[in-house]
Formats: C-alpha cells, sequence, structure tokens
C-alpha cells in the first residue's frame, strides 16, 4: 500500500513539474473522448421529437404507395426502364392511385387521407438548383397526415408550402418565388409533417425517392402544391405516386400490417412501410453524424496514441537518468516505467472526465433534429456503457503509448541506465555520406532528424492520420456540393476536420520540440563548428518536410479507405478535385515546417558554452 | 660520476674506453655531453686502484686500445650495488631555509625568491621538454628526460605550495 | 587606436558574471590580455580559477559580461551570433576538455564536418580530414566511432578537428588531460610544428609540463591573471645537473 501511495505521489509531482505537457497530453486525450462521447450520446435523441411531431401532426401508422406504369422505385435513386418514361398514360389520376383503395377498408384501419399524387421535379429558387418532391394536396386539415404549418399560410393556386428543414437548409422564406419543373410558384407557407422524413432524409424511406436524368442529381425536399398545380408540375406522363395515409386502431401493428399487405415484388401492386421506417428515416442523419464522429474518434485517438508516444520517448532519455536517485528508495528502472505509465493512466482518466463531460455539454447543440421535427432533442443519454467505453478506450490509449518505452525502461540494467547508454543516437551511414553533399543547414538537419527513426516514424504516422481524415472529409464534401447531407453532417465533419488539425499541430510541435531538446547538444556543437543559429533552424524544420509529404501523401488512398470503409452501400466513391488535394498537401508542408521553426529557434540562441557546459555536467 | 655506474656498464661484457662512451651517449642522450672523457678514464683508474678492474692491452700499445675487465671482486660489488635501494637526496632545506631567513632578516622579500625561483625551473622544464620531443618514442635518453620533468614538476607544485602560503602570512 | 598590428587577440577589461548579489560569481574578472599573432601561450590555474571561462570568451562561445575583445583588430564582443559562428567557421579551431565529438560519426566524419561546414567539397573535406587524422597518428582508425577509441584517441580526434579549417587561433582546452606521455609528445611536436608553421595557440593547463612548452605562461587565480613568466629566453642552469650528472 505504501508503495502505491509512493507511485501515486511520485507520479503527482511529475506531472506538476511539466505542467504544459501535461495540459496538452490531457486536451489531446480528452478531444478523442469527447468526440466518442458525443457520437454515442446522439443515438436517439431523434426519438423524443419524432414522437411529438407525431402526435402532433397525427402521423400516420402506415403509408402505402402506388407507382402507376412504372418500375418499382425503391432506393433513393431509380432511373427510367427503356422506353418507359413520358408515355402518357389515359387515365391518370384517380384511376392510377386504383390499387391503394382497398387498403382503406382493410381490418385495422381506422382512418385514412389521400391518396395524394407525387411527382419530383426540378426546383430553381434565386441562383440555386435543387430537386423537390411535390405532393398535391388541397386541404391541410385531415383525419390522418395533418401538416403542422410553422410560417405562413396553406397551398393555394400558385402558392406551394416547403418543409421546414428544406426551407432551412435551403434558406426559403414565405414570400419568395421559385420554380418548380420550369413554372413559377411562390413560397406561402413552411410546415412539418411526421408522414415523410424531413430534408435532407426525405428520400430515407423503403420507397425511397423516384428521380430522372437531371433531378438525380440533386437530394429531394418536399414540397406541398394545391392538386391542380401538382398536375401541372407533373406534366403529360402524370404523377409519378400515389401515396395513402392510414391509421391503424393498434400503431404497435404497423409493421406486422406491412407484412400483411406489402407488395412490393409487383410492379402495379401498393408498397407499404410503417410508421417505424419514417422514424428511422429521420434518425438516419443522425446516425451518419454519428459514423461521422466515430470515425473521427479514431483519428483523433490515433493522433493522442502519437502525442503520448513522442512526449513519453523524448522524456525516458531523461528518466532513465533519474534512476540513479531513485535507487536511494529503493527504485528500478521497472519502477519508474510503472510510475510513467501510472502518470499517464492518471491523465487519460482526468481526460476521459473532460471528454464526457465536453461531450454531453455539445450534443444538444449538434442541431440534432434540425428544424424539420417539432421539439428539443431528447437529452442525450450518458448511460453507463457509454462511459465505461470513454473511460476504457482513454485508458488503452495511455497504455499503449507508454507500454513500449515502459518495457524496454524495465528490462534495463541498472547499470546500463546509470550510464545512459541505453539509447544512442542512430547511426545512419547513407544519410550521413549523401548529406555531406547538401549546403551546410540541410546536412545538419538531415543527421539531427535522422537520430531518432522511431520519432520521425511517428511523424509521418501523424500526418498520414490527419491528412486522411482531411481527404475522407474532402470526400464528403464533394459529394455534399451535389447530393446535400445536410447541416448536421457538415457540422460534424467541421469540428473533426479542426480538432484533426488542431492535434495534429499539437504534435508537430511536440515533435519538432521534443527533437529540438534532445539535439541541442550536437547543435550547439555544430555551432562550435561554425554553423549559425539560422542554419540549425531551417536545417531542421526543412528536414521534417520529406516525412510531412510521405504522410500528406499516404493520407490521400488512407482517407480514400476510410471512407470506403465507414459508409454503408455501393456507389462510387467520387475523388475530391486534384486541386483540393494539392492545395492540402501544400498547407500540410507549409504548417509544419512553420511548427517545426518555432521550438527550434527558440533553443538555437543559447550561447554556445552554456549547452555544451550543461551536458557534461 | 658515480663509480659502480662505470662498474656496472663493464659487466656485460669488457670494453674499451670509447666503447664506454658510446653506451654512455647512449643512455643518456643530450645529457651525454655533461660527461667529458676525462672524467671517464679518472673513474676507471680509480677503479683499477682499488682492485675492482683489471687492465689489459688488446695488442697494440696505444692507451685507446686498453681493455678493461671485472675481477671477481668487481662482480660481486656490481651484484650488491644493483639490489641496493637507495635513493638520491632532495634538497628542499636549503631553499626552504633562505625563504625563513630573507624574511626574519629582513633582506629580501621571500614570495620574490620563490617568484624567480620558479620562473627558472619552468624555463629548465621547457628545455627539458624541448630535448623530449627531439627523442623518438621510447628511447632510453626519453625515459631520463621525462624523470628529469617529473622532479622538476614535482618541485614546481612545491613553489606553489611556498608562494601561497607566505602570501597568507604576509596578508595577516 | 593605434595598437600593435602583431596582437591576433586583444582583450580589456574582460569580465563574466554570473549570479547576482550575494550569489554573484566572478568567473572571468577585468582580464587584460594581448596574444601576438604566432605566439603560443599557456594559462594555468588550478581548477575553478576561470580559465576555460576565459577560453570561451576567447573563441566566441559566450558573450562577456562586460569588456571588449578584440581579434585581428576587429571587435568581436558584440557581434552578431551569424558573425560569430563565421568567426568560429574560418578563424578560429577550439579543442574542448571534453572532447565534444559526434557520437554516431567516425573518427573521419568527426574531423570533416568543419570543412563541410564551410562549404568545402566532400572530396575536399575527406582529404584534409585523413590527412590531419594521419598527423595524430589516427590514420588507422578512421572508420571507429567515438565509442570504440580510448580517451586519449579521442582526444587527438577533437584536435584534428580543430584543425580542419585551417585557423590562425587555435584555443586549446586541457589538449593533453588524458594522454600518456608518449601522446603528449606526439601532441606537443604537432603544437611545435604547427608553432613553426605561424598558428598562434593558447592552451589552458593546469599541467606545468605542457604550459612550459610555451613562449609566455600566464598563471590565473580567482578569474584574474596573477603572475606572468616569458618562457623563450634561455636558462641559467645546466640540464645535466638536473639529472644528477657532472660534478
Amino acid at each position: 500500500m505504501g508503495r502505491l501511495l509512493l507511485v501515486y505521489r511520485l507520479a503527482v509531482k511529475d506531472l506538476r513539474y511539466r505542467p504544459a505537457q501535461a495540459v496538452l497530453l490531457l486536451l489531446a486525450i480528452a478531444a478523442g473522448a469527447a468526440t466518442l462521447t458525443l457520437g454515442l450520446s446522439l443515438r436517439g435523441t431523434t426519438d423524443n421529437p419524432y414522437a411529438r411531431t407525431r402526435a402532433v401532426t397525427n402521423g400516420p401508422d402506415v403509408v402505402a404507395s402506388v407507382f402507376p406504369g412504372n418500375s418499382n422505385a425503391s432506393g433513393p435513386t431509380a432511373s427510367v426502364k427503356p422506353g418507359g418514361s413520358n408515355t402518357p398514360r389515359a387515365g391518370a389520376g384517380e384511376a392510377a392511385a386504383t390499387p391503394l383503395l382497398p387498403l382503406e377498408h382493410a381490418s385495422g384501419v381506422v382512418a385514412h387521407s389521400g391518396p395524394y399524387p407525387v411527382t419530383w421535379t426540378l426546383l430553381q429558387i434565386g441562383h440555386t438548383t435543387g430537386s423537390a418532391e411535390v405532393e398535391g394536396r388541397n386541404s391541410r386539415s385531415s383525419p390522418v397526415d395533418h401538416p403542422r404549418l410553422m410560417q405562413g399560410t396553406w397551398v393555394r393556386p400558385g402558392g406551394v408550402v416547403v418543409e421546414a428543414a428544406f426551407a432551412s437548409a435551403f434558406g426559403i422564406h414565405v414570400g419568395d418565388s421559385l420554380r418548380l419543373g420550369g413554372t413559377a410558384f411562390r413560397v406561402v407557407g413552411t410546415a412539418v409533417t411526421a408522414a415523410i422524413p424531413a430534408y435532407p432524409g426525405t428520400c430515407g424511406r423503403p420507397i425511397g425517392c423516384f428521380l430522372v436524368g437531371n433531378i438525380g442529381s440533386y437530394n429531394p425536399g418536399l414540397v406541398w402544391a394545391t392538386e391542380a398545380d401538382a398536375e401541372q408540375i407533373a406534366g403529360s406522363s402524370g404523377p409519378e405516386a400515389y401515396l395513402l395515409n392510414l391509421k391503424l386502431n393498434d400503431p404497435a401493428e404497423a409493421r406486422t400490417f406491412v407484412n400483411r399487405y406489402d407488395a412490393s415484388a409487383s410492379s402495379s401492386a401498393p408498397t407499404l412501410y410503417s410508421w417505424q421506417d419514417i422514424r428511422d428515416g429521420d434518425a438516419q442523419v443522425i446516425a451518419k453524424v454519428q459514423k461521422v464522429l466515430f470515425t473521427g474518434s479514431w483519428l483523433l485517438a490515433l493522433l493522442a496514441v502519437t502525442s503520448v508516444a513522442v512526449l513519453v520517448g523524448g522524456r525516458m532519455a531523461e528518466q532513465t537518468r533519474r534512476v540513479g536517485l531513485l535507487k536511494a528508495v529503493g527504485g528500478t528502472p521497472r519502477f519508474v516505467a510503472v510510475v510513467l505509465l501510472f502518470e499517464h493512466v492518471l491523465v487519460g482518466l482526468c481526460a476521459a472526465g473532460v471528454g464526457l463531460l465536453v461531450g454531453w455539454l455539445v450534443a444538444p447543440l449538434i442541431d440534432g433534429p434540425g428544424a424539420g421535427l417539432l421539439g428539443a432533442a431528447s437529452a442525450p443519454s450518458l448511460t453507463g456503457a457509454t462511459v465505461a467505453l470513454v473511460v476504457a478506450v482513454a485508458f488503452a490509449v495511455a497504455i499503449v503509448a507508454t507500454f513500449v518505452p515502459a518495457i524496454r525502461a524495465a528490462r534495463q540494467s541498472t547499470v546500463a541506465a546509470l550510464e545512459d547508454s541505453a539509447r544512442p543516437p542512430r547511426r545512419s551511414a547513407a544519410v550521413i555520406s549523401l548529406s555531406a553533399h547538401l549546403p551546410a543547414a540541410l546536412l545538419l538537419g538531415a543527421r539531427l532528424v535522422v537520430r531518432r527513426p522511431r520519432r520521425l516514424l511517428l511523424s509521418v504516422f501523424s500526418v498520414a492520420v490527419t491528412t486522411s481524415g482531411l481527404v475522407a472529409v474532402l470526400i464528403i464534401h464533394a459529394r455534399s456540393a451535389t447530393w446535400s447531407l445536410g447541416p448536421q453532417v457538415i457540422q460534424a465533419t467541421t469540428i473533426i476536420s479542426v480538432m484533426l488539425i488542431v492535434l495534429a499541430a499539437v504534435n508537430a510541435v511536440f515533435i519538432a520540440w521534443t527533437t529540438a531538446l534532445e539535439a541541442r547538444h550536437p547543435a550547439a556543437l555544430a555551432r562550435a563548428l561554425g554553423a549559425t543559429p539560422e542554419q540549425i533552424t531551417t536545417g531542421l524544420s526543412v528536414a521534417f518536410l520529406p516525412p510531412a509529404l510521405l504522410g500528406a501523401l499516404l493520407g490521400i488512398p488512407g482517407g480514400i479507405s476510410i471512407y470506403d470503409g465507414a459508409r454503408s452501400g455501393g456507389g462510387t466513391t467520387t475523388l475530391p478535385s486534384a486541386l483540393w488535394l494539392v492545395a492540402m498537401v501544400v498547407m500540410t508542408l507549409l504548417v509544419i515546417g512553420v511548427l517545426t521553426a518555432i521550438p527550434t529557434r527558440i533553443g538555437a540562441r543559447r550561447p554556445v558554452a552554456e549547452v555544451l557546459q550543461a551536458e557534461t555536467a | 660520476m658515480q663509480q659502480e655506474v662505470v662498474l656496472a656498464m663493464l659487466a656485460k661484457e669488457p670494453s674499451q674506453g670509447s666503447q664506454l662512451r658510446f653506451r654512455l651517449d647512449r643512455a643518456l642522450g643530450p645529457l651525454g655531453e655533461a660527461i667529458n672523457d676525462g672524467q671517464i678514464y679518472v673513474t676507471l683508474g680509480r677503479l683499477e686502484k682499488v682492485g675492482l678492474i683489471t687492465r689489459q692491452l688488446a695488442g697494440a700499445s696505444s692507451a685507446d686500445r686498453k681493455v678493461y675487465e671485472l675481477t671477481p671482486a668487481g662482480q660481486e660489488r656490481v651484484t650488491e650495488w644493483l639490489s641496493e635501494v637507495s635513493w638520491p637526496k632532495p634538497d628542499l632545506a636549503e631553499f626552504h631555509l633562505k625563504l625563513i631567513a630573507a624574511a626574519a632578516a629582513g633582506l629580501a622579500d621571500p614570495i620574490g625568491i620563490v617568484d624567480m625561483q620558479r620562473r627558472e625551473l619552468l624555463r629548465r622544464l621547457r628545455e627539458v621538454e624541448r630535448a623530449a620531443m627531439a627523442e623518438p618514442d621510447h628511447s632510453d635518453a626519453g625515459l631520463l628526460l621525462e624523470g628529469i620533468a617529473l622532479r622538476l614538476q614535482a618541485d614546481l607544485r612545491w613553489l606553489e605550495a611556498c608562494e601561497r602560503i607566505w602570501t597568507d602570512r604576509r596578508s595577516k | 587606436m593605434g595598437e600593435s598590428e602583431k596582437a591576433l587577440v586583444r582583450a580589456r577589461g574582460l569580465r563574466k558574471e554570473y549570479g547576482s548579489g550575494e550569489g554573484l560569481v566572478r568567473a572571468v574578472d577585468a582580464v587584460d590580455l594581448e596574444v601576438a599573432r604566432g605566439e603560443t601561450l599557456s594559462i594555468m590555474g588550478p581548477s575553478g580559477c576561470g580559465k576555460s571561462t576565459l577560453l570561451h570568451l576567447l573563441g566566441g562561445l559566450d558573450r562577456p559580461s562586460a569588456g571588449e575583445l578584440w581579434m585581428a583588430g576587429r571587435r568581436v564582443d558584440r557581434l552578431s551570433e551569424r558573425a560569430l559562428a563565421r568567426l568560429r567557421r574560418y578563424e578560429v579551431g577550439f579543442v574542448f576538455q571534453a572532447y565534444h565529438l559526434m557520437d554516431e560519426l567516425t573518427a573521419q566524419e568527426n574531423v570533416e564536418l568543419p570543412a563541410l561546414l564551410a562549404g568545402r567539397s566532400p572530396g575536399e573535406a575527406r582529404r584534409r580530414a585523413r590527412q590531419l587524422l594521419d598527423q595524430v597518428g589516427l590514420a588507422a582508425r578512421a572508420d571507429h566511432l567515438p565509442s570504440a577509441l580510448s580517451g586519449g584517441q579521442r582526444q587527438r580526434v577533437a584536435i584534428a578537428r580543430a584543425l580542419a579549417n585551417e585557423p590562425q587561433l587555435v584555443l586549446a582546452d586541457e589538449p593533453t588531460g588524458n594522454l600518456d606521455s608518449t601522446a603528449t609528445l606526439e601532441v606537443l611536436r604537432l603544437f611545435e610544428a604547427l608553432h613553426a608553421a605561424g598558428l598562434t595557440l593558447v592552451i589552458v593547463t593546469h599541467d606545468e609540463r605542457i604550459a612550459a612548452t610555451a613562449d609566455r605562461l600566464i598563471s590565473m587565480r580567482d578569474g584574474a591573471f596573477v603572475d606572468e613568466t616569458h618562457l623563450a629566453g634561455g636558462t641559467r642552469g645546466n640540464l645535466a645537473d638536473l639529472a644528477g650528472l657532472g660534478g
């Protein structure tokens, strides 16, 4: 027990001796922990808002749809069967919706509304183009699905109502004019409904959306219009689908009902889906956000491991010398390793606490339900499982990073530790002979940087992880230019990008700083032999650029595989433009160059004799 | 020139005077100049007189061809001498008393005396070192010169101590 | 100021102080010094007397707290770091007491380094290094790392390195501290050869035997000069007397 107390006291004293390092480490691990907490606690945050919307708008329990004259439209996009488009259908309208009518009186159904005609078309407002799902509905009041007006009034000839989240995302206000399918309309109101997932999840329901040609380039949002206007927009080919809203006497039976009557195999028979499917559609956005946050927190954890590893590696050298002092209290290199491990576990646990707190506080701000659902997000759930997982991850980060140096220290004999022959700098004959041909600054930089190959690898790794994350974000945004993923996902990717860049910058500073510290003796010696401080600073900064370049280049395939691995569903991955990638690589090099210059510059100006004397003391 | 040294130099084999001269020069290097031929022959004469060596003619009549040889008594004396452990006496007392006398009588500043002596010894040390540098490595003469240098160094250190003590005394 | 052009190094009132108030330490206390071109000067004193600090000041490795320092007629105590570095590159060679060799470079590479930093081609630097290692008797160990060399061998590598860029002035801090008498003599012969070639040499040592080989010897105590001896004149005595010969 006394020994444990001693370890604790030594660990705390050590941390207090270097508060800046401890704080930075804590922030690095806390960033990952906060992101993870955020991701975990977002689960289910849309449940309550959906329930509230459903209650207020009297949302349907089951929605039945039929797509007259065309192949099944399942999934977000579907292309038209050859020869099947734009053929005028005789008897469009009521006749086309006939397959739905029997459902109105099926057993268990207590109310219905519709069938309403639905068309997908291009939307133009100002200079922005998008696509819209237009539902024709003359009256707002109906026994099932009673959209709640947020602003303005309901549809009238020439006047349309836009779904609230769609309006918010595109900046559409009451009074704006827009074009649907080429025809001009005026926006007279915005509303929310529980019958269709809110934008950007409109197509996230089992039937998906029926998108043809140009319309398919955009993620559609819901717009209500009068039936007459809707038919005019639909054109000669008529509405592409009809939707029927059903209310059951037992909402819990919705899925059973769907299974009984769903006949999606046949092209003209109705396809049904339940209110749970709509709720899940609403939740899809949050699911995407979660995925971004989880992937991000993995990357941040890797960066945090790198931070810890760099700092621990840099300090092992000085720690081994302390062994001589600890021997007096019966300490050994193994003891030192235990203290070091304990220190970092302490930091990790505190970081987990900070991360949990931050994540819990920030979660409500992640615009969970968005404008398309009523009410506040349910309080983010900080379940026991979440807490346990975050603590375990923080713990693991601390252990993994400290593991290797701690083991090495434990195995070392005391004599070797005292002689400090433990880690002589690595000699690279190739670099030494090649660098002889370089100008003085680069010669010194190359030789100094290569003394610690492990740290060089860590620097490549850190840059590679960061650029992978950034490339994945760029890919997401390359898609989002057209197929908008919604503000929440954009928010999440922005947060992740910022944190990645900040942590990578912290790592770059750590690495440069530990390198400069370790290099101060050879640097002072080089100055005694005639090198200027500028040559030392320039040399070291430039020497860190090739590894940074390698890391940045590795990040490109890295980011692509992260994106591929993280998203579900097929389709191709759109690569971000070469311009963006080049810009990212160049910015990386610039930032790394500047960040490494700062710590090296600070050390390069001390009088030479001081540094050399200190080393022999 | 100690008699036993010449005796010992004849122990290897009977030699002529000139051969003795040659061996001494080789062993002493530049310091060999200090010994003139006359001293060698005088010593040889004395040794012959007390019966430790004998002299024979090598053939021709000139004095140069005389060959000297150890007698059994001489041999015994050499063996005895080789096992003796007496060491040349240092002579510090004279200088020490010089300082005290000068201070007591007020005739001269002891520190001034010490400084002058120091300078002289340093210059001598310089000469010794220069002579040593001119010798090939591991030579006999080099070894002798090192011995001289080390003793000079020891003396210089003592002189520094003298200076320190006498300076302290003055300031009290 | 009309001073002698023969003086390569001039110091006036040179001071180096550490700490303040009660804890003030005067490592170098108002030192005036002139070193003539081509002269060999030795500075002797007990440990802690400030002779190493003085040498660091002369070599531009540390800045004086007060005083003036000229080298080859140029004022150097106020020079920028960059100008000082250039001075060290071309004009001054330093031999440290602790050698300060780079552990990961071989003897050859250590000696090449100053030449490379001065912009010489790798081939030239290598040739010069080979030649210098030969002069100090370490040609056979050119490819050894410092960890594989004895203390004396490392010392000789450090001396060779100080000579790499053909400096005008060599400052040596205990250059024979770890050498046996044979190696010491070799180094002294080397210094003698450099002296004959016109090199100016300042040696700090606590060994009287080394100090005595100089042209001039200065004794230092508590940061100040206390005595100066010119050694180049002859002696009054007889070498043979010292050996117990003669008489």
